[in-house]
């Protein structure tokens, strides 16, 4: 159908105004780390800048923990991503194919993890990890990451299994393939879409994390970007310059792995809120 | 091997580590919360309900409670309005569409260390961005402090989170959006309705499930936000941003009272449970109804 010219309009100035309130915040930011500190904090800020530095970057990369942060939460997040995967796929698989008493309950059950706040367990879990001397110690960061990943990445597969007709199990059930087969061999490359959002997200959620990182990581080698930053926020001589450069370079590795998945995370999300 | 037993092998590892890391934690909460441990570490002798009736006796659980509600309602306003117009959008044809519904969570991916980066270098008097484009705009005369009047750090607070979740909320109503047949904006079209008629006779009231669990998700999860309050104003100034959650870990870390925070843990997590099972009661009363 045509659009009158008042429904266009309206569609277009809507998208356009999004596009500012999205984007404009990051253009600000990206386009600030990489202007000269006098430019930076200018009364009449400029959109565009009027000088080019590098500066900030290298004072981050060479003067800065930044790398020490960079690599911490990168291991953090990469044994986070594929631990969610390795336990939500199988959970996913038995609670959407399979049946056995108890499933609904249970499914049901593991939701609630969303109903509290996360600072509710971080308080017993702070003694627990005490007791088995995982303070300080990356390992603590893993497991409380995937376990707030956990429920949401068994209720993303939801929709990607529903994609799989049920007779290509079937067909294989008949040849007298077990089931590990069925899943390993025949589902997963049907659902490398549903695994690839699982771990985008349980990567971003890893990388973003701040509570449990503050209080459980004590010593500042062993911090991830969330923490490591806000110390450097905290200090009472705000270096914009450098934090806008460490902003930047704290995006870089979520759009990248949001440039080659994001399409199938976001699918994943609105057909799973459908069912 | 039987497949009940396989269905249970797959789930368990999945179930125990959950049981472990967040259903055994919950439990120790509540130990804690009958205790008077101070310190963490040290240990508490069993004092019965003497927690329970200090907190609900005392008037910070009740402040911290009403902060959490303004918290919670603001920012159910503010992301149902922009993520309704973001989703009616998002829901036409138009060139680009697809980039558009991919890259519009992008507030949602980054970390929120450097959302708060983002808004405080924005809002800041030296450098930032709004204070100039308000002053043009006439709405102030000279730079304002966002973060320095009680309600102005709680309205925007509750703006930058809904600036964070609404693509999030938004991606949600598209999905109810899609699934409202199209024959019926043709019918309706050939009957004559135009776009506020379509809107109100058709997509407001079939979009009514889909914003009915938004409102019990999105509740439970902006009653839970932590990070973003924490890291801007840490619960000030004085104590006006200071949300449950904020209350529990200022109780717990800065104040050094454990079981005082376990209790008012518990406290919560009752309130938004209880929220829950009366919200899913309600809802599946009312598709039953339909």
């Amino acid at each position: 159908m045509k659009r009158t010219f008042g429904q266009a309009l309206s569609l277009y100035g809507g998208l356009l105004l999004i596009v500012l309130l999205i984007g404009l915040p990051f253009w600000w930011v990206i386009t600030g780390s990489i202007k000269l500190p006098r430019e930076i904090i200018q009364r009449v800020p400029t959109m565009f800048p009027e000088s080019f530095t590098l500066q900030h970057f290298e004072k981050l990369l060479q003067a800065s923990d930044f790398p020490v942060y960079l690599i911490n939460s990168m291991i953090v997040a990469s044994f986070s991503t594929a631990f969610t995967v390795l336990l939500a796929l199988p959970a996913a698989y038995a609670f959407f194919r399979m049946e056995f008493p108890g499933r609904n309950a249970l499914y049901r059950t593991i939701l609630l993890a969303y109903a509290f706040p996360g600072v509710v367990v971080l308080i017993p879990l702070y003694g627990l990890f005490a007791k088995v001397g995982l303070i300080d110690s990356p390992v603590a960061l893993v497991l409380v990451n995937v376990a707030f990943a956990l429920p949401f990445s068994i209720w993303m597969m939801r929709s990607f299994l529903a994609t799989v007709p049920r007779e290509i199990e079937e067909a294989a059930v008949v040849d007298g393939a077990p089931p590990t087969t069925i899943l390993v061999r025949i589902l997963m490359p049907l659902i490398a879409p549903g695994i690839a959002s699982v771990a985008i997200f349980a990567f971003i959620s890893s990388w973003t994390e701040y509570l449990f990182a503050s209080v459980l990581i004590v010593s500042d080698a062993r911090r991830t970007i969330p923490v490591g930053f806000a110390g450097i926020i905290g200090q009472y001589q705000i270096d914009w310059g450098l934090l806008l450069a460490g902003a930047t370079a704290a995006i870089i590795p979520v759009v990248a792995l949001f440039a080659l998945v994001g399409r199938w995370f976001v699918s994943g999300l609105t057909d799973g809120a459908v069912k | 091997m039987k497949n009940t037993t396989l269905a249970f092998l797959f789930v368990s590892p999945a179930l125990l580590f959950l049981l472990a890391i967040l259903g055994w934690p919950l439990v120790q909460a509540v130990i804690l919360s009958f205790q008077d441990v101070g310190v963490i570490g040290s240990q508490g002798q069993y004092v019965g309900l003497a927690n329970y009736s200090a907190i609900l006796g005392g008037a910070g659980f009740w402040r911290a409670l009403g902060r959490s509600i303004v918290w919670v309602l603001g920012n159910a306003v503010v992301q149902t309005a922009l993520a309704l117009a973001t989703a009616l959008i998002l829901n036409q044809k138009f060139p680009g569409v697809r980039i558009a519904r991919t890259w519009v969570i992008l507030t949602w991916i980054v970390p929120t260390v450097v959302v708060v980066i983002i808004w405080r270098w924005l809002l800041s008097s030296s450098g930032g961005m709004i204070n100039p484009l308000l002053i043009q705009a006439g709405i102030i005369e000279r730079p304002v402090g966002f973060f320095a009047t009680r309600e102005s750090a709680m309205t925007t607070l509750i703006l930058i989170n809904s600036w964070r979740w609404f693509p999030f909320t938004a991606l949600m109503m598209l999905a109810g959006l899609t699934r409202i047949p199209g024959d019926l904006y043709e019918a309706a079209r050939i009957d004559g309705a135009g776009t506020f008629q379509r809107f109100k006779r058709i997509t407001w009231p079939l979009l009514q499930p889909t914003l009915l669990v938004l409102g019990v998700v999105g509740t439970l999860l902006s009653f839970n936000v932590f990070d973003v309050i924490w890291l801007l104003t840490a619960g000030g100034p004085s104590g006006a941003t200071q949300t449950l959650p904020v209350l529990i870990y200022d109780t717990a870390f800065k104040g050094y009272r454990l079981s005082e925070a376990a209790t008012i843990s518990v406290l919560t997590s009752i309130l938004l449970m209880g929220f829950a099972f009366l919200a899913t009661r309600a809802m599946t009363a009312q598709e039953a109804a339909r």
